[in-house]
């Protein structure tokens, strides 16, 4: 399979291996995977989700969890915190088709049940001979120096806090993710021979300098421990906090202290992991404030959900004018707002409402707005804060030999965005100091035949994530895991719901005698009359031009944006015509000793 | 050229006073009403007395079957709506039929509210706002003796009356979700505790629920932080909240319901949301609102309609205004939390 010879019969670039399977480089083989597996292209590491998603159905969770693993580097962290950009885009969520398939539960199952003596397989090379300092051992961090040292190079990570994780650790709420889940990833990460320093901060303890002259090549993936400021009348005053200190303070037990009325402002998962922190310390009324609604949140539904059902209520449309106290905060002065058009960041605009001032009375308010870069004394290009920049494709920054990447160098993103980004910036790195390609990316095409995957599993309901109930127990012990983790059964359940998006239906167009049967038997308007296959200049196929004129007709075609993979064409085509392959977007270690 | 296609979605007293006002104001416009349920529109508020079979179903129904159809205003019942295409101002049918309109009235209500901590007993709880609910109630009641009230608000207070008068042993539980979206202080509490007590009514206060089961058709358990009771249907009753889930990510703005201006009008021309699925910004309350009761969802529909064919009429909260029900005073006018 290729599309782009369904249009015009040309032999892409491809790579042929025993066993049928091709590896191909061609530009409208990546097109094809991107439109067509939507799961796995909206996931910044690229995780091949319908093959560990196969895994699970077939109850080999070890493999699901390699899968994962070898591209995301924390399945049980990310089963329990990810965002799921994933989801919002599965095919099974579209109009008429249901609700998302539970890709991120089933992640977390493949953790749990992958056995606790499972190892991983991972492919490595002899060291050229090069050193690198990493600086900050968070998710982006770590991503990048496991990258470096399966490749051989000497790695060192600097870490300013006592412990590894960065934002895992001291960000993210025990009640969410476990520390034993963490540290085992972690190990897992820095066995091939990572040296950790941690208590070490760059700039107090030691010179950018002097780690410039010591290494071959220094990244900063420092992560974003400044938080923004409301920038409002009274924000100094005890009693207020920012969601960063809050947090950190908790995670690293050193327990806040929190009033029984206590306001958090902010709209992100920092500020709904305050708010339930808040009441695992023992506050009796939470509110969050934000300025747009809920819609708007970035928070997955679920996580609006179960904080509501925590007793936490979300006021939405007010922004925070001041915060009013003698001494201590006694509460805070709020405008109503209006909400207008989204902005290009995707965040709403809003019009604050001139007059509609009220207070909302609090003894404790916590600021969870946003984090930005610390300034680290360096040499090299800064913005107007002080903070280093680098090009956000190479990673470079002005000074040679030194790199920015993750959170540091974007601003606040999510866990799998930063692992990406450390995991990218390892192969430039890599590549500059040795002039060799190490990773690439490659479409695995290889023949298949229709899976076990029954029609009536379509309407299966989605499996719901199993949490503590009732409520009450949820917050004593307040590191207590919420979430409880699917059963083996619920995981199969679950797995059953995915279409299984890497697979390719084609109809070979010479022997179709379009009898139409095929059309007749589809669920939903999949397979085509079409009168032309639209191609952009990369040979990929863009639409189609349909046609109810029969003299017209120049193809019956599949549109594998629209095919829910049922397989009923396959098994009413009396010719036979109809194949299927598997289309898998494959990361590849090029050469254990990288590839010019 | 094909006459002016306004659409309501809705067939409640805020839709069809819609339709009525636009058809009273204009003979050229095609007027389409839409509705969920598959009966006419009927009183809502008096389902407690049809349940208690005081009133015949015939007594419920607002207007004769043939009205919209004299009044030339197409009823589709039974239809749910899936989504509305603001882009290509179409509305697509949970069976995949695409209506195209020119104007429209979004006035689709409100739906059960159940906190979120008890969701995962919705199974077992019983509502009250619809026909479809007061005949399952009434199948119920045949067999049932025992009722539990829990939440509480106006109709959970006049359905109370009326299963008193069936003879049947009803327990109210008040807590702090009762009587929502009022503030449920300790003067309000006990004053619904005596009137309550007074009428043959067992209140248990501030009692939460833990758990529940259950164990037969005709027995549900309930499990407080106080004792365990047994008994045969139990009635949740926590308000109603707009139904708009449908249009999430439709591009309309929505919050708790779907904002609107003054004039109800939403950010795109030629469509309105009115009764209790419109949030609309208050310059006296310094808060958005949303209406509930059935003449405050008439008075809006009516607003809609003439806003909607040129008129200028702004959509003011009624002062506050209150229900007295059973000897119970209830506001019902507005509310502004959620």
């Amino acid at each position: 399979m290729t599309c782009k010879n369904l249009v015009t019969n040309e032999q892409p670039s491809t790579e042929k291996r025993a066993g049928g399977v091709v590896y191909s480089a061609d530009p409208a083989d990546f097109a094809y995977a991107r439109v067509n597996i939507p799961c796995q292209e909206a996931c910044p590491a690229y995780t091949d989700i319908p093959a560990y998603i196969r895994c699970a159905y077939e109850r080999r969770y070890g493999r699901s969890y390699e899968i994962n693993r070898s591209v995301n580097l924390f399945p049980g962290v990310l089963g329990r915190i990810c965002s799921r950009p994933c989801e919002s885009k599965c095919r099974h969520g579209e109009r008429e088709l249901g609700d998302p398939v539970g890709i991120c539960h089933i992640k977390r199952a493949a953790s749990d049940f992958k056995g606790p003596g499972r190892i991983h397989g991972e492919t490595i090379a002899s060291s050229p001979g090069k050193t690198v300092c990493v600086i900050g051992a968070g998710p982006a961090g770590l991503a990048a120096a496991h990258d470096l040292s399966t490749i051989g190079f000497d790695v060192t990570v600097l870490e300013a806090f006592d412990e590894p994780g960065g934002m895992l650790r001291y960000g993210i709420p025990e009640f969410r993710l476990p520390r034993n889940v963490l540290k085992q990833e972690i190990d897992t990460i820095l066995r091939f021979g990572v040296k950790l320093r941690t208590g070490i901060r760059v700039g107090t303890d030691v010179a950018m300098e002097e780690l410039l002259f010591r290494f071959d090549a220094v990244l900063v993936a420092a992560g974003c421990y400044v938080s923004r400021k409301l920038d409002v009348p009274g924000e100094n005053l005890p009693g207020v906090s920012s969601g960063l200190a809050f947090v950190v303070d908790a995670n690293a037990r050193r327990a806040p202290v929190i009033g029984d009325d206590v306001l958090v402002i902010g709209a992100g998962f920092s500020a709904f992991d305050c708010a339930r922190s808040a009441l695992r310390l023992g506050a009796r009324n939470v509110s969050l404030c934000i300025r747009a609604t809920e819609e708007d949140l970035r928070v997955t539904e679920d996580e609006i959900f179960e904080t509501k059902r925590e007793g936490i209520t979300i006021r939405s449309l007010v922004v925070s004018r001041r915060i009013l106290g003698n001494g201590k905060v006694e509460g805070v002065e709020f405008l109503r707002t209006g909400p207008g058009d989204r902005l290009p960041n995707g965040r709403r605009h809003i019009t604050p409402i001139e007059g509609s001032e009220f207070v909302i009375p609090a003894d404790s308010v916590i600021v969870a707005i946003g984090q930005g870069a610390e300034p680290i004394p360096s040499p090299g290009e800064t913005d107007r804060r002080g903070v280093l920049t680098a090009d956000p494709g190479t990673f470079r920054t002005s000074v040679r030999q030194l790199y920015a990447a993750g959170d540091f160098m974007t601003g606040p993103t999510t866990v799998i965005e930063s692992i990406a980004a450390g995991r990218r910036a390892a192969e430039q790195i890599a590549r500059d100091l040795t002039g060799k390609r190490f990773r690439e990316w490659a479409i695995r095409i290889e023949e298949a035949r229709l899976t076990d995957r029954e029609r009536s599993w379509d309407f299966i309901p989605r499996v719901e994530m199993p949490a503590v109930l009732p409520v009450q127990d949820r917050l004593h012990p307040p590191d207590r895991q919420v979430e409880i983790g699917f059963s083996d059964e619920e995981a199969f359940e679950e797995a059953k719901r995915c279409y299984l998006c890497y697979l390719h239906y084609e109809i070979d167009i010479d022997r179709c005698i379009y009898c139409r049967y095929c059309i007749d038997v589809a669920p939903r308007d999949c397979i085509k009359l079409v009168q032309e296959v639209v191609t952009d200049e990369q040979g990929a196929i863009t639409g189609f031009v349909e046609t109810n004129e029969w003299g017209r007709v120049s193809a019956v075609a599949i549109d594998n944006s629209r095919c829910i993979r049922c397989g009923a064409c396959v098994r009413v085509c009396p010719m036979d015509c109809i194949s299927v392959s598997k289309v898998q977007k494959v990361e590849r270690l090029l050469h254990p000793w990288g590839d010019t | 050229m094909n006459p002016e296609h306004c659409v309501i979605i809705g067939n409640g007293p805020a839709a069809n006073e819609a339709a009525l006002t636009l058809r009273g104001e204009s003979r050229d416009l095609r007027i389409t009403v839409i509705g969920q349920e598959p009966v006419r529109h009927y009183k809502a508020y008096l389902l407690p007395e049809y349940v208690s079979g005081k009133l015949a179903e015939d007594d419920l129904y607002v207007n004769p079957p043939a009205d919209h159809r004299e009044r030339d205003i197409k009823l589709r019942l039974g239809q749910k709506v899936e989504t509305v295409s603001f882009d290509t101002r179409e509305i697509i049918l949970d069976h995949k039929e695409v209506v195209r309109f020119d104007s429209l009235i979004v006035a689709v209500g409100g739906i059960p509210r159940i906190p979120e901590r008890l969701q995962v007993f919705s199974d077992l709880f019983l509502a009250l706002k619809t026909l479809a609910d007061a005949r399952i109630w009434k199948q119920k009641l045949k067999d049932a003796e025992t009722i539990l009230m829990v939440g509480g608000d106006l109709t959970s207070l006049s359905f109370t009356k009326a299963l008193l008068a069936m003879g049947k042993r009803v327990i109210f539980m008040i807590n702090e979700d009762s009587f929502w979206p009022l503030r449920f202080d300790d003067e309000i509490r006990s004053q619904v505790t005596e009137r309550l007590t007074a009428k043959g009514v067992e209140v248990l206060n501030r009692r939460t629920i833990k758990g529940l089961a259950g164990i037969s058709e005709n027995e549900v358990e309930i499990e407080t932080d106080a004792e365990k009771l047994s008994v045969n249907a139990v009635g949740a009753f926590f308000g109603l909240v707009p139904n708009v889930k449908f249009l999430a990510r439709s591009g309309l703005h929505i919050d708790r319901g779907i904002l609107v201006d003054d004039y109800l009008r939403t950010r795109f021309a030629g469509v309105y949301a009115a009764g209790d699925c419109a949030q609309v910004y208050h310059p006296e309350l310094r808060d958005y609102w949303v209406s509930i009761g059935y003449k405050n969802a008439w008075n809006l529909g009516k607003i809609a309609a003439l806003n909607l064919i040129g008129g200028k009429i702004r959509a003011q909260a009624v002062a506050q205004s209150i229900f007295r029900v059973g000897g119970i005073a209830v506001n019902t006018s507005w509310w502004t939390e959620f």
